[in-house]
């Protein structure tokens, strides 16, 4: 993949950078502050945005500002971003589009998970932090769309929102692909949703996780 | 005078009119008294004559000159020519008197026996215009018809007084009734003062004062001439004294009263030689009774005795005497300045007994001085300028400063409204009797200022506080945290390029995991400074803390654009709260209310656990945050009925 890099910590970007070449991905642009970053994206057409949510010039969540700016420009390009801690604005939003992964920067540590969630969001999946999940997931309310589910269903849940696959779960839980499928299924009938696209509906189920 | 019509209507005689009549009829008089005594001397045949003519050619013309100077000054006013005849009527009875007394001479005047009739009482006429002045002094007659009444009445008992000693000197009873008649007169013209005096306001009584000053010495001088008559001095030289006061004396402070009245410190004067004259007596009849009742009690104890014991007794008694008296004409001459005096002195007992409070002082010091306008400054211990009694700077103080001295230091100052010498004077004198609440109020003054400082170097220490921690959590995740990631990073970087299973590649996944784990930590530090979610706002960090509470908390907060310092202060009230009512009261529901209250915020805490919470280092810390914003914080927590906590941040 075709990679910009937007992080203003030289180490941290250098040592991204390296990971990242070393795993075949072509970095088109290393870039410290938010400006350069919407430079590099208008000149390179990356497939794949990794930025850092606090940057330059404010030093605030100017990453995420200019993340969403982006995405209103180029719908389709997977963005990545990184945080060194919770930051909850714009990711809601940002998590309806798809092709969107949030984790904190502690992650990368975990190379393996790391350079999957590079990929899962390349491929126009999704990646959310569990930290970030549990940031935006409200307390439970009386009105609470997602009473109906079980407490397994819940999890299988809060792992689709995570961004894994019904494989990675099944791994995950230590159960059968299957039965992974079965849950799935009934979350969808209990939160109504019956849309025919597959990817869709995992969007949208993740969704009412999020924001109900 | 001059260029003025006279105010008279319908052909009456005008009052200015009338005056200048009056004022032609008494230099007459001067005159003509003058001329007679002139003829007189020229024939030499009268003793005393020289002395006589002496004083009206010396003694004289100052005052009748002082009397035509407040005519002419004071043109409207009957006291030029009242004035005039105060001097002219001595003059006219002295020449009336040298008249009478060339009937026994080898040179008789014409009507010599005439002069001789009258010159037996003709001496009344001497308080012609004395009375004249009594009553039209210093704004023409009091109204009424019954004082108009009095001179006529005046020079009635006097033709009495002279018809009787003329006729029959010796008949007591036809004098003594004459007498009484005259004084009646006399006594009414002194009442005119008195009544003027109970009427006037703030300008007439210290013109009356003045006069009442000259006019006191007259009667005394009179009597001191009696006494020296019937001690055997010379009728020429005992009522020197009696006639100078009238002549020099009463001029010379009337005029002052009308053309210059403050022009010296007259209350006081007056009511210094008023107590003195009186202490005096009182002194001089103990004296008396202690020598005749040392001679009664012992015949044998020769003069010497008595006088020495007499002298003793009223050394001592003289001060306590005249302290006595010196408040009691204070009181009856002075009644003003007494009752001044005593509203201060109840307003400072007030003070002392915590019925009123010393910043009213400015209010008592209108109040007693009669002036709505007054000011008190203050002065701040080691400032220059003042300060009003609230403590707000006065730049520039309006008007005349009266300094308040204190301890050699000025402590303020006062500013009249109404500003005369006397007001002056008196203030001076009620500021040192209310120099207790002024001293109070400064120093209550001092105090507020320097609690205000205290107070906001407080939330400005407060505010510090939390700029460092903001400055450290940033700090933390982008400096420290970053650069352990970058490490750890390299580390799998190398780590990647060994085989698997090694021993190397082991110790690295041990040394990652151990980055990993202190990075959290990190984070967990920097949330303990300063939970990063307040970032996006105060809702934002409570629902962090809100969700990871195991129990059910009813959220309601309020999104609200609030400083840094309070959103953080309100944070850990939250923070702690919660946190003690899953300690330390068992709740099993907790409510969480954050609202905008005014420019800062309310945040209320309710649980349901078993109360009785006791202020312990975690709330006492947090009452420190919050007071030392300007804030409050109530905790109502009666056992057994869950706590409340109320912050107003």
């Amino acid at each position: 993949m075709r990679v910009v890099v937007a992080e203003d910590s030289v180490l941290f970007r250098e040592g991204l950078t390296r990971l990242l070449s070393e795993e075949g991905h072509e970095i088109i642009a290393a870039v410290g502050d938010a400006e350069a970053l919407i430079a590099a994206v208008r000149a390179g057409r990356p497939d794949l945005i990794i930025v850092d949510v606090r940057m330059p010039p404010q030093m605030t969540d100017d990453g995420a500002r200019v993340a969403r700016q982006l995405r209103a420009e180029h719908p389709t390009l997977p963005i990545l971003l990184l945080s060194q801690h919770i930051v909850t604005q714009h990711a809601v939003e940002l998590v309806s589009t798809g092709a969107f992964g949030y984790l904190l920067k502690d992650r990368v540590l975990r190379v393996d998970d790391f350079l999957d969630a590079v990929r899962r969001v390349g491929a126009g999946g999704s990646a959310l932090d569990p930290a970030i999940v549990g940031a935006l997931v409200s307390p439970a309310r009386d009105d609470d769309p997602l009473k109906p589910l079980t407490s397994r269903e819940r999890e299988v849940l809060a792992l689709v929102a995570e961004g894994w696959s019904n494989a990675a779960i099944s791994t995950r839980l230590v159960v059968a692909e299957r039965t992974v499928e079965t849950h799935m299924r009934a979350i969808f009938q209990k939160l109504d949703l019956f849309d025919s696209d597959d990817t869709h509906r995992r969007v949208l189920a993740v969704l009412a996780y999020l924001t109900r | 005078m001059r260029g003025r019509p006279g105010m008279g209507e319908h052909g009456q005689v005008s009052p200015r009119r009338r005056l200048r009549v009056l004022l032609g009829l008494a230099v007459l008089a001067y005159g003509a008294g003058v001329a007679l005594l002139l003829v007189i001397a020229a024939q030499g045949a009268v003793p005393g004559t020289g002395a006589a003519l002496l004083l009206a050619f010396v003694g004289m013309p100052p005052a009748i000159l002082l009397g035509l100077l407040v005519a002419w000054r004071r043109p409207g006013s009957p006291v030029g020519p009242a004035l005039v005849a105060l001097t002219a009527a001595p003059a006219l009875t002295s020449g009336l008197e040298q008249w009478g007394a060339t009937y026994g001479t080898p040179h008789p005047l014409p009507a010599a026996h005439l002069g001789a009739f009258l010159a037996g009482g003709v001496w009344v006429f001497n308080l012609a215009g004395f009375v004249l002045l009594c009553l039209v002094f210093p704004t023409g007659f009091p109204p009424g018809r019954f004082w108009r009444a009095v001179p006529l009445a005046f020079l009635g008992a006097a033709a009495l007084v002279i018809v009787i000693i003329g006729l029959d000197p010796m008949n007591l009873a036809l004098d003594v009734a004459a007498g009484v008649v005259f004084l009646a007169a006399l006594g009414s013209s002194v009442a005119a003062l008195v009544v003027r005096y109970r009427r006037g306001d703030d300008l007439t009584r210290v013109q009356l004062r003045w006069l009442m000053l000259g006019a006191g010495s007259v009667p005394v001088l009179l009597l001191a001439g009696w006494l020296a008559e019937f001690a055997g001095a010379p009728v020429d030289v005992a009522y020197v004294g009696f006639l100078g006061a009238m002549v020099f004396v009463v001029p010379a402070t009337v005029a002052i009263a009308i053309l210059r009245h403050d022009l010296l410190d007259v209350d006081r004067l007056l009511n210094e030689s008023v107590s003195w004259l009186i202490t005096s007596l009182v002194s001089a009849a103990v004296f008396a009774l202690v020598v005749l009742g040392v001679a009664q009690l012992s015949t044998t104890a020769n003069e010497r005795i008595g006088i020495t014991a007499a002298a003793f007794v009223t050394a001592l008694a003289l001060l306590p005497v005249h302290r006595r008296v010196h408040r009691l004409v204070g009181r009856v001459l002075d009644r003003e300045r007494t009752v001044m005096i005593a509203t201060m002195q109840e307003f400072v007992r007030k003070v002392r007994d915590g019925q009123a409070q010393p910043e009213e002082v400015q209010d008592a010091l209108r109040l007693s001085l009669g002036d709505p306008a007054l000011l008190v400054l203050l002065r701040r211990p080691g400032a220059d300028g003042y300060v009003d009694l609230s403590g707000s700077v006065v730049d520039a103080p309006p008007g005349e400063l009266i300094p308040l001295v204190a301890r050699d230091s000025e402590v303020g100052a006062l500013v009249l409204g109404k500003s005369t010498a006397r007001r002056r004077r008196r203030a001076r004198e009620v500021a040192v009797e209310a120099r207790l609440p002024i001293e109070v109020s400064r120093l209550r003054v001092e105090l507020r200022r320097a609690l205000g400082e205290a107070q906001s170097s407080r939330s400005r220490l407060v505010e510090a506080v939390a700029d460092e921690r903001r400055r450290l959590e940033r700090d933390l995740h982008d400096g420290a945290q970053q650069r352990i990631l970058a490490v750890g990073m390299r580390l799998r970087s190398v780590q990647r390029t060994l085989p698997a299973g090694g021993a190397t590649h082991a110790e690295l996944d041990a040394a990652v995991n151990a980055l990993e784990a202190t990075v959290a930590e990190l984070r967990r530090l920097a949330h303990g400074i300063r939970p990063s979610r307040l970032d996006e706002g105060l809702d934002a960090a409570i629902h962090d803390l809100v969700r990871d509470c195991p129990i059910p908390v009813d959220l309601r907060v309020e999104r609200a654009e609030v400083s840094e310092v309070a959103a953080t202060t309100a944070y850990f009230v939250v923070a702690e709260c919660l946190a003690n009512a899953l300690k330390h009261a068992g709740a099993n529901r907790v409510g969480v209310t954050v609202a905008r209250a005014g420019a800062g915020l309310s945040v209320l805490v309710a649980d349901d656990g078993r109360g009785g919470a006791r202020e312990g280092f975690g709330l006492t810390a947090l009452r420190d945050r919050v007071t030392a914003l300007g804030g409050r914080l109530d905790i109502v927590s009666p056992l057994g009925a869950g706590t409340t906590v109320r912050a107003e941040v």
